[in-house]
């Protein structure tokens, strides 16, 4: 399912936005069989996409592609091949297309002998926004930073610290952020905030493209999803489809109980269960619904009077989650 | 205007809080420690003294330590992407990053052969020198500082390439093929040395010459700086 096969997964069409600073051009990002090498390394591989305002997640391992993604975005790479827009113009070699983006980039360093407020402040003197001390206020108010605006960010948690760089992204409203795996660092509370307040960004008619290679923070916050693995686009679309192409897949288990062969010859009689592989001592099972297995193994082993010394799933990485997306 | 005065601001305070700039400020003081030392020990002329101590040293020590801090630092920890992401000309971060390094070096180094100058005292001849090279050095630092960014906007190992622009081709090439004395910031700063006190200065490049070379460097470092800082690529994290 790679390839541009997406059409229609977001409103493409200008539709104008509520409270979003409406200049020019819809608040829409594209990418037309994008590709970006670096020597013999591909990075990216011919991806295509085209996203309207609301919060879409850019979900994939690391190493997948989704930083240089982003900052081919932003503007801060040249495509090696295929075309980028933001907002209807490409950022590369032109400075005026920031007026309307806001990056928020993955690496934590910031300048650390400025506070918070200073750098939002910064930010907007940078943007030539007419009144940089409120616009900086308001950002830092929106970050839930108030409290530590006016220490140095060399003395903020890694959680303040994002938000301190999100603050100075969003201090001149821009109609499209990106933010690059935002969530680092943030304790679960913070991360309810930032997810709330991304959520309200979006319904403002913004667009968010937002990375993370953590499934539940994009099943959280994100509208749609772009999985990435590889550098190409392994799946998009809506995430339940996803979570379920990602549920519905086989699973593996290893086993290690008080009677493998019994067990294995109980499990193999229910239909849930795929196949059965007995080696070395080791017992393997191939299952189809990863729920429904969960279930009916203690079931069976306590009808058989097995005890359960180990039950482990083999291949639950994200990285094979991944995988089999892009084998599909 | 608002622009540069913030890159500026942000610059300055980003070099003031690192503590080789502290550093500088004792390199500078070094000349003068030991001017102090030879006018104890019977007094020395000024014009060598000033070109060996401040000219070829404090001075481009300190460009060099400011001038690939002021950017080079920047491209290098990510911060710089804060700069790049925003509405502005690329010229306005060059010139606000040179600023910067070119102000702090010229007060540094330019205090330093003042004051250098001073303590040794000497004669009529020795004050022209020192009056001649101290806005010379002044000068100087404009002119490094302009050489340094654009350096380190090139390159990730532009104090390396400094050194051995400032060692090798300064110090030890002018000496012995005249002609690369054309391509010296050095023989320059002496060169506006000596135009300003004849016959207190020896060496250095023609006065028009050495006017002709700082602007080059000047204005062309600058404008070349901005041009590669417009296609600078920013990697992500893969």
């Amino acid at each position: 399912m790679t390839g541009p096969g997406i059409a229609g997964q977001a409103p493409a069409a200008p539709t104008p936005a509520p409270a979003a600073p409406a200049i020019g051009a819809p608040a829409t990002i594209e990418l037309d069989h994008v590709s970006r090498w670096y020597g013999n390394v591909v990075a990216v591989n011919d991806i295509s996409f085209r996203l309207g305002p609301g919060v879409t997640g850019l979900l994939g391992p690391n190493g997948a592609g989704k930083s240089t993604i982003i900052h081919m975005l932003a503007g801060l790479l040249r495509p090696s091949a295929g075309s980028v827009a933001v907002g209807g113009v490409s950022a590369w070699r032109n400075p005026a297309a920031y007026r309307r983006i806001g990056l928020v980039p993955e690496r934590e360093t910031v300048y650390a002998f400025l506070s918070g407020f200073e750098f939002a402040r910064m930010n907007a003197r940078l943007q030539r926004l007419p009144d940089p001390d409120a616009a900086a206020e308001q950002a830092i108010h929106t970050v839930d930073l108030e409290a530590a605006a006016h220490r140095p960010i060399g003395t903020y948690s890694k959680g303040m610290r994002q938000r301190a760089k999100i603050a100075g992204a969003l201090v001149h409203e821009p109609s499209i952020l990106l933010l690059d795996e935002p969530f680092n660092g943030m304790d679960p509370r913070q991360r309810l905030h930032m997810i709330a307040l991304l959520r309200t960004m979006a319904a403002e008619g913004r667009t968010i493209l937002f990375s993370s290679h953590i499934l539940e923070e994009v099943e959280r916050l994100a509208d749609e999803v772009l999985v990435i693995h590889a550098g190409r686009l392994a799946a998009s679309g809506d995430f339940r489809q996803i979570r379920r192409l990602m549920t519905d897949r086989p699973h593996t288990f290893r086993i290690r109980s008080g009677d493998d062969r019994r067990l294995a010859a109980a499990l193999v009689a229910d239909a849930a269960v795929f196949g059965v592989e007995l080696t070395d001592g080791r017992l393997t099972v191939r299952v189809g619904d990863y729920a429904v297995f969960t279930g009916l193994l203690p079931r069976v082993a306590r009808a058989a009077g097995i005890s359960l010394y180990e039950v482990a799933p083999t291949d639950d990485s994200l990285e094979s989650v991944f995988a089999y997306l892009v084998r599909r | 205007m608002t622009v540069v005065a913030t890159l500026v601001e942000v610059t300055l305070r980003g070099l003031l809080s690192r503590r080789r700039t502290v550093l500088l400020v004792l390199l500078a003081a070094l000349p003068v420690v030991l001017a102090l030392l030879a006018r104890l020990g019977g007094g020395a002329d000024a014009a060598p003294v000033l070109d060996a101590l401040v000219v070829r040293t404090v001075l481009p020590l300190t460009a060099l330590v400011l001038g690939t801090a002021a950017i080079g630092s920047e491209l290098e920890d990510g911060t710089a992407v804060y700069l790049l992401v925003k509405p502005i000309g690329r010229l306005e971060i060059v010139v606000a990053k040179v600023a910067v390094s070119a102000v702090l070096t010229s007060a540094l180094a330019g205090a330093s052969a003042l004051l250098t100058g001073l303590v040794l005292g000497g004669g009529a001849r020795d004050l022209d020198a020192t009056l001649a090279i101290t806005p010379a050095v002044i000068v100087g630092g404009v002119v490094y500082s302009a050489a340094f960014v654009t350096v380190s906007v090139f390159t990730t190992r532009a104090l390396v390439v400094g050194l051995v622009y400032t060692i090798i081709w300064e110090g030890i090439l002018a000496g012995i093929l005249a002609g690369t004395k054309v391509f010296s910031i050095r023989e320059a700063v002496l060169g506006i040395a000596g135009g300003l006190a004849p016959g207190a200065i020896d060496g250095g490049l023609e006065p028009v010459q050495a006017v002709a070379l700082s602007a080059i460097v000047i204005v062309g470092g600058t404008l070349l700086a901005a041009r590669r800082l417009a296609v600078q690529e920013v990697r992500g994290g893969d």
